[in-house]
């Protein structure tokens, strides 16, 4: 359907706005015209002296601003969105504005002189307006029709059938029937009309053409650039590139590693089987061995090329003209663009133009979707590495914990002060690097995918309501008042019970870490359009403010909270902050030294219709 | 009081469940994979046993939990599918696997965590081992 247009325009396609536009223009200039015949005539009549017929001329004058307020009103009313219909109506719109044009023109021209009227030209000048707004009408036809109207006129003023009015008493009496006179003005007029329509036509085509691939380059940059995903990157270069050629087929093979093979990346319009004829090696394709090498290739008739490697898939895709353009990356050729047509001969220079323009910048996207991607992948070794390893040290320290605390129990026989001593510490040593191990491990978790389990809709009170009983001893201990503020009903979101279970504890965990003798943690709940609101405060020793800005990094720890000697990983705030975002929320923090801290977590609702 | 065998590779593991056992007044042999594992229960019928998860294969000690607690009548370790087993684990804390016991899914007594709280440890034991009397 896309050939197909490009058939029936030759001119260069018109969006209906451009028509819309056209009708606009002339709408506004036909205002003018119809003053100036006002205008021109009572100048002429009243200053000039000039034997006009007045009436008849304030009468056109009027009719014309009047079937232009008419055209005005009709306009304004605006038409439909839907694009074909109103490029239907536009066209017709603009028929009937040139068809009302030409007749009062041709009134015109006879109520002042005929073929001797000094305002012929001004017929010429309407002309070339109408092919400055709507080239899609071959010049000949205006011309033709034109001429037409202009000699009917004049003969039929010679034939004594009309009237005629000299507006110039100058010229001599008889002159619009002098049959020379008549030949050389329709002649004058047909050979000036065309020849000015021509160079106009062929400007104005040239014009859109232009501007319609500037959009197309336009268009597919911004499809291709608007994403970092490698595969959507090249799909929508290959849609755009054959888009922008009025072409439904195109294909994207890129150089393998070893730069021998040119491997399928992107089909768009062509069948499985052709998609899978097997790989391109340069060995044994000419035309790809040109495009990398030299530039764009244009194969008029596939059947019968020799630099095509597989022919007879060709030939079975209906593929007859072939359009190829290399994709040149920032270190290199990357891979060859093409665009394909059942038509022969049917890509020129300016479509390979375009095409490599749109090339290049598909270039770009390319090499940064790749580069994103193994980042993405970079990532994801370095959390599998950090996981591997962790658990790995987990067995051996366990182990250790283990008989410390069998020793420490006096299970292995008695132990002196001293020893009791030593050995307390070593286990407190131990124990802070298995926190440091699990919190790692929970770390590395939530930066690789594979490793998450997928969030449910869950509720959260009980999720709090278990976090504030695990530390009920904890808090007692420490005589600080564990408080909760939780509605009745349910709070639902998309979350998993662990990792509920990490952001809510860890929170209270530091609160009731954080917070001195006698002090007070509270929790409370609250569902806030369309989010849940969670706050943990506390009344413990703050945050610096000159370093809240780092709590969230990883192995942080706060000044204050190290010279106060309380023991912590570091990660649990990064571990917080890296779930509640997986989860579609975010975190928020106040606090002032000495009196205490708030963090907020928000987390999207769950929305049953999800 | 009890004789309590502990199925588990690691020999630290092993030594520390041995002393904490020991010192509460219990009876300790072990065993260091599910096959010689199989040989003491028959040889030696413990009154309790400890399972380790991972041994030579990542699951080797639930696959023995299984065996012994196979319901079929003409299994070679039917006379020993009433003794209490308890597995050691360390899955709680690195995934979101949470083990209960269930008597379809997982037919054994309870769970003890690594790495080792010794009360916590002879707590367990001795419960079960008052539940066998």
């Amino acid at each position: 359907m896309a050939e197909a247009e490009r058939q029936t325009n030759p001119l260069g396609t018109l969006l209906p706005s451009d028509v819309a536009t056209a009708n606009a223009r002339m709408i506004s200039l036909r205002w003018l015209a119809g003053a100036a015949v006002l205008l021109a005539t009572a100048l002429g009549v009243h200053l000039l002296h000039l034997p006009l017929p007045e009436i008849p001329l304030y009468l056109l004058g009027a009719l014309i601003l009047i079937y232009n307020a008419v055209l005005h009103g009709v306009a304004a009313r605006g038409l439909s969105p839907r694009s074909d219909r109103l490029l239907q109506r536009s066209r017709q719109a603009v028929i009937i504005q040139v068809a009302l044009d030409w007749s009062t023109m041709a009134v015109f021209l006879h109520l002042t002189g005929g073929i001797t009227s000094p305002a012929i030209p001004f017929f010429l000048i309407h002309m070339l307006m109408v092919t400055i707004l709507l080239p899609e009408v071959p010049w000949y036809i205006y011309v033709s029709i034109a001429t037409g109207v202009l000699a009917a006129l004049a003969l039929l003023e010679a034939g004594g059938i009309l009237p005629n009015y000299p507006a110039l008493p100058v010229l001599p009496a008889r002159l619009h029937l002098d049959p020379f006179f008549i030949l050389a003005q329709v002649l004058f007029f047909a050979t000036a009309a065309s020849a000015s329509l021509l160079l106009t036509a062929s400007i104005m085509t040239r014009l859109r053409e232009r501007e319609r691939q500037v959009t197309a380059l336009l268009h597919s940059s911004q499809a291709v650039s608007s994403t970092l995903s490698l595969e959507e990157v090249l799909s929508r270069l290959a849609k755009h590139a054959a888009e922008a050629v009025f072409t439904d087929r195109a294909s994207i093979r890129l150089l393998d590693e070893t730069g021998e093979t040119l491997e399928l990346a992107a089909a768009y319009g062509l069948r499985q089987e052709y998609q899978r004829k097997g790989p391109v090696e340069l060995s044994r394709s000419g035309l790809d061995r040109e495009v990398l090498s030299s530039g764009p290739v244009l194969v008029d008739q596939a059947a019968s090329d020799e630099r095509i490697q597989y022919p007879r898939e060709v030939v079975e895709e209906g593929i007859s003209s072939i359009l190829a353009v290399p994709i040149i990356g920032r270190s290199g050729p990357r891979g060859v663009l093409r665009v394909y047509s059942t038509q022969s001969k049917r890509f020129g220079q300016d479509d390979a133009d375009l095409l490599t323009a749109i090339a290049g910048e598909g270039a770009v996207a390319i090499e940064n979707a790749m580069a994103h991607q193994s980042l993405q992948q970079a990532e994801q070794d370095r959390a599998q590495f950090v996981r591997m390893v962790t658990h790995e040290l987990r067995s051996p320290v366990s182990g250790a914990q283990s008989l410390v605390r069998v020793l420490l129990g006096g299970m292995s026989g008695e132990l002196s002060e001293r020893q009791q001593d030593v050995i307390s510490r070593v286990a407190a040593r131990l124990d802070r690097l298995m926190d440091l191990i699990n919190d790692l491990l929970v770390l590395a978790a939530t930066k690789s995918e594979s490793f998450v389990e997928q969030p449910q809709p869950m509720d959260l009170i009980p999720a709090i309501q278990r976090v504030l009983d695990q530390h009920s001893l904890a808090a007692g201990e420490k005589k600080i008042t564990l408080l909760k503020d939780i509605p009745p009903h349910d709070i639902f979101v998309r979350a998993t019970q662990d990792g509920l279970a990490q952001i809510f504890g860890n929170l209270v965990d530091n609160s009731v870490k954080y917070t001195p003798c006698g002090g007070t943690v509270k929790v409370t709940a609250r569902r806030r359009s369309g989010a849940a609101v969670v706050s943990v405060s506390d009344t413990g020793m703050g945050i610096p403010k000159a370093e809240m800005t780092r709590l969230w990094e990883e192995f942080f720890r706060a000044t204050n909270v190290r010279r106060a000697e309380i023991v912590g990983t570091g990660l649990g705030l990064s571990i917080v902050k890296r779930l509640v975002e997986s989860y579609g929320g975010f975190i928020g923090v106040h606090s002032a030294e000495g009196k205490g801290t708030t963090f907020i977590v928000t987390l999207p609702l769950y929305a049953h219709t999800d | 009081m009890g004789k309590i065998l502990i199925v588990d590779d690691d020999p630290d593991m092993v030594l520390a469940t041995r002393l904490c056992l020991e010192y509460a007044g219990h009876k300790v042999s072990s065993a260091r994979n599910g096959e010689e594992g199989v040989q003491q229960i028959k040889a030696d019928r413990p009154d309790l046993i400890l399972l380790d998860v991972m041994m030579d294969t990542p699951t080797e000690g639930f696959q023995l939990a299984l065996k012994l607690r196979n319901p079929d009548p003409g299994s070679d370790l039917a006379p020993f599918r009433d003794i209490p087993i308890l597995i050691f684990t360390a899955i709680h804390a690195t995934t979101p696997l949470r083990f209960e016991s269930d008597q379809d899914y997982l037919p054994v007594e309870g769970f003890v965590d690594k790495p080792l709280d010794p009360r916590i440890l002879v707590e367990k034991v001795n419960t079960l081992l008052k539940k066998g009397r």
